[in-house]
């Protein structure tokens, strides 16, 4: 191979490890692991208060997985849901959430003494921007949990770590909707309250958030649940996910074709 | 003499005892009503008996509560054994009677409206076991134990049940409680309700306002089940007043037994055995042979039955033959300040 084709070839080479570099991980992953994003649909309110409304179809959704969560309790290893979907969306005033998650049996009703209810919730750091222990947080990182229950609806909790949920005036809204195939429930609530120990979404911190699903025909209840790990809404100001992602990867590849040229120089110079 | 060691449940001041006597119980339900008319009436309460009696041998409430599991696995008191929950069909689904048709109508004979039950509270009443002339049954009359340790006290993740500091009282916080039912399936005696109208688990509360001196005329009184008992067969008081009935009974003289003392939970109601007349033979002849099986009683309560039974056999001979028997004197004593002492740690 002539001199000159090796250049051409290493030169080649260089321009398509810079192009990769770029653009692989725009293409790969739209957004950091672990993230929710939040679309802003300033005007949408009502339609977003919807399970089952069209403005959601935009939305983008991410499968959240779920496990049993460590617990004392008889059976807790015992769950029957594996992920919810989550998509959330916001208006200036408002934050909407949408889950979603499989579950065969509709279980709305704690009539008798054996049967229980299915539920959702979200847990949030009551302080944002804090970062609290998974399990209901602790007594210096308390967290603020939106949950729904089939049979009564709507709730919003305080708590500081496993036992100590305590209910609190709520502005939180729900609806709900079940079929064959699961429940889809939104959760609604403004993006700033009154209370101290409720969240606030203030735009200034991304905000954590993690998610635990009942079923009621699982007799799951209490720490008996399905839950995920951490994710959070993007809603800090400063750019994140893709364009930091780029940055660091562009800067990688003028490197890595630095590397590559000097190392052709000194070759052909010896 | 040494005093023995009460084993009083940690951090409660005293504990406050039940003992019933069951050669005394004739099954009038008298207890179960007084009880449901003060405490369970409606509201999500329908099925529950905070106080009943059952009938020995038979099933009891809620059916065969004693195969529900509850309570601990040892007396080590480490581990606690997983429990279920009772079925409405195995607490018997309440019915109506037919009393305008039956009583106003004489219309047919007084039976429920709805006819197919299955099953009920003392549905097997009476039934007992063995075969004529040498059948036999005995009453059980049940309230929740206040054990020294409860398991259902412990099963609950949210701590929402609690023995009360002054007396040893087991209490469901309602306002803590979030009916998760835990405490239902810890519960090795199944004393536990749980109320689908407040969505919260409900329990005997040893009629805590009435030994508060917040009962009828502002008197301390004993629980109603005690007070109303047609042949007074329950004595009140607590378990340290070493001057009192219960710790005579239970301590000193060890004549009467908690129920099933391998749940290892230290109940705080305590049973005075049952005697029942001996066997008679095929010609009528009256044997040595008693007609309740030890076995059977000893599944009840324990291996410390024999002893009891022994000693109360040996103080009723001495009674018939003319003696003195304390303890004799305190089963049968009718007087009230002695049936119930409640007012020994004022203050």
């Amino acid at each position: 191979m002539s001199e000159r084709r090796v250049i051409i070839a290493v030169g080649l080479l260089s321009i398509a490890l810079v192009v990769g570099a770029v653009g692989l991980p725009t293409v790969a992953s739209g957004r950091p692991a672990n993230q929710i994003p939040v679309t802003h649909l300033p005007g949408e309110g009502d339609a977003l208060a919807g399970p089952d409304s069209g403005a959601w179809t935009d939305v983008e959704s991410v499968e959240v997985p779920l496990s049993s969560a460590p617990s004392g309790l008889p059976n807790a290893a015992d769950v029957s849901t594996d992920s919810v979907t989550v998509q959330a969306a916001r208006t200036d005033s408002t934050l909407y959430v949408r889950l979603h998650w499989e579950d065969p049996s509709r279980n709305a009703s704690a009539a008798g003494p054996r049967q229980f209810t299915d539920g959702v919730a979200m847990q949030l750091p009551a302080e944002s921007g804090t970062h609290p222990a998974i399990a209901l947080g602790s007594q210096s990182t308390p967290v603020n949990v939106w949950y729904w229950n089939a049979r009564s609806g709507t709730e919003e909790i305080v708590a500081g770590g496993p036992g100590t949920i305590t209910s609190v005036d709520s502005t939180v809204t729900s609806e709900a909707t079940y079929d064959d195939a699961g429940w889809t429930v939104v959760l609604a609530r403004d993006l700033t309250v009154d209370g101290e120990t409720r969240t606030q979404f203030e735009m200034q911190h991304d905000v954590d958030a993690a998610f635990a699903v009942w079923n009621g025909g699982n007799d799951e209840r209490s720490g008996h649940h399905a839950v995920s790990s951490w994710y959070h809404y993007p809603l800090g100001p400063e750019p994140s996910g893709p364009p930091f992602a780029t940055v660091l990867w562009t800067v990688a590849g003028i490197v890595i074709v630095a590397i590559v040229l000097i190392t052709t120089y000194a070759v052909r110079r010896t | 003499m040494s005093q023995p060691d009460l084993g009083l449940a940690e951090g409660v001041d005293h504990q406050v005892a039940m003992v019933m006597d069951l050669n005394k119980c004739i099954g009038c339900q008298t207890c179960t009503v007084g009880c449901k008319t003060t405490w369970t009436e409606g509201d999500g309460r329908d099925y529950m008996y905070w106080n009943n009696v059952e009938t020995r041998p038979g099933d009891g409430y809620p059916r065969d509560w004693e195969s529900a599991g509850g309570g601990w696995t040892s007396e080590e008191r480490s581990k606690r054994q997983h429990g279920q929950i009772p079925s409405m069909a195995e607490y018997g689904e309440p019915w109506k009677f037919n009393y305008e048709e039956a009583l106003k109508n004489d219309d047919g004979p007084l039976r429920p409206e709805d006819r197919t039950a299955e099953w009920g509270p003392n549905w097997d009443e009476d039934q007992g076991a063995g075969k004529h002339p040498n059948s036999y049954y005995f009453y059980l009359p049940r309230i929740c134990n206040h054990c020294t340790h409860p398991t259902c006290v412990e099963a609950c993740p949210r701590k929402a049940l609690y023995k009360r500091e002054e007396d040893g009282v087991v209490l469901v916080d309602q306002d803590r409680c979030r009916g998760y039912r835990y405490c239902v399936e810890g519960c090795p005696y199944k004393k536990v309700y749980y109320n689908a109208v407040s969505g919260t688990s409900e329990k005997c509360i040893f009629c805590y306002p009435r030994i508060e001196g917040e009962g009828p005329d502002e008197a301390v009184r004993a629980p109603v089940c005690a007070e109303e008992c047609t042949t007074q067969l329950r004595l009140v008081g607590y378990l340290d007043d070493r001057d009192g009935p219960i710790y005579k009974l239970v301590e000193q003289y060890e004549v009467a037994l908690p129920l099933h003392p391998e749940y290892e939970t230290a109940p705080n109601v305590y049973y005075v055995p049952p005697f029942a007349p001996p066997q008679i033979d095929p010609e009528g002849e009256t044997t040595d042979f008693e007609r309740i099986p030890r076995p059977y009683l000893e599944d009840l309560f324990g291996e410390q039955v024999h002893d009891a039974l022994d000693t109360l056999e040996r103080e009723r001979e001495k009674v018939k033959r003319g003696g003195d028997s304390e303890i004799m004197d305190i089963l049968t004593s009718k007087n009230p300040a002695q049936q119930y002492r409640l007012e020994v740690f004022e203050g």
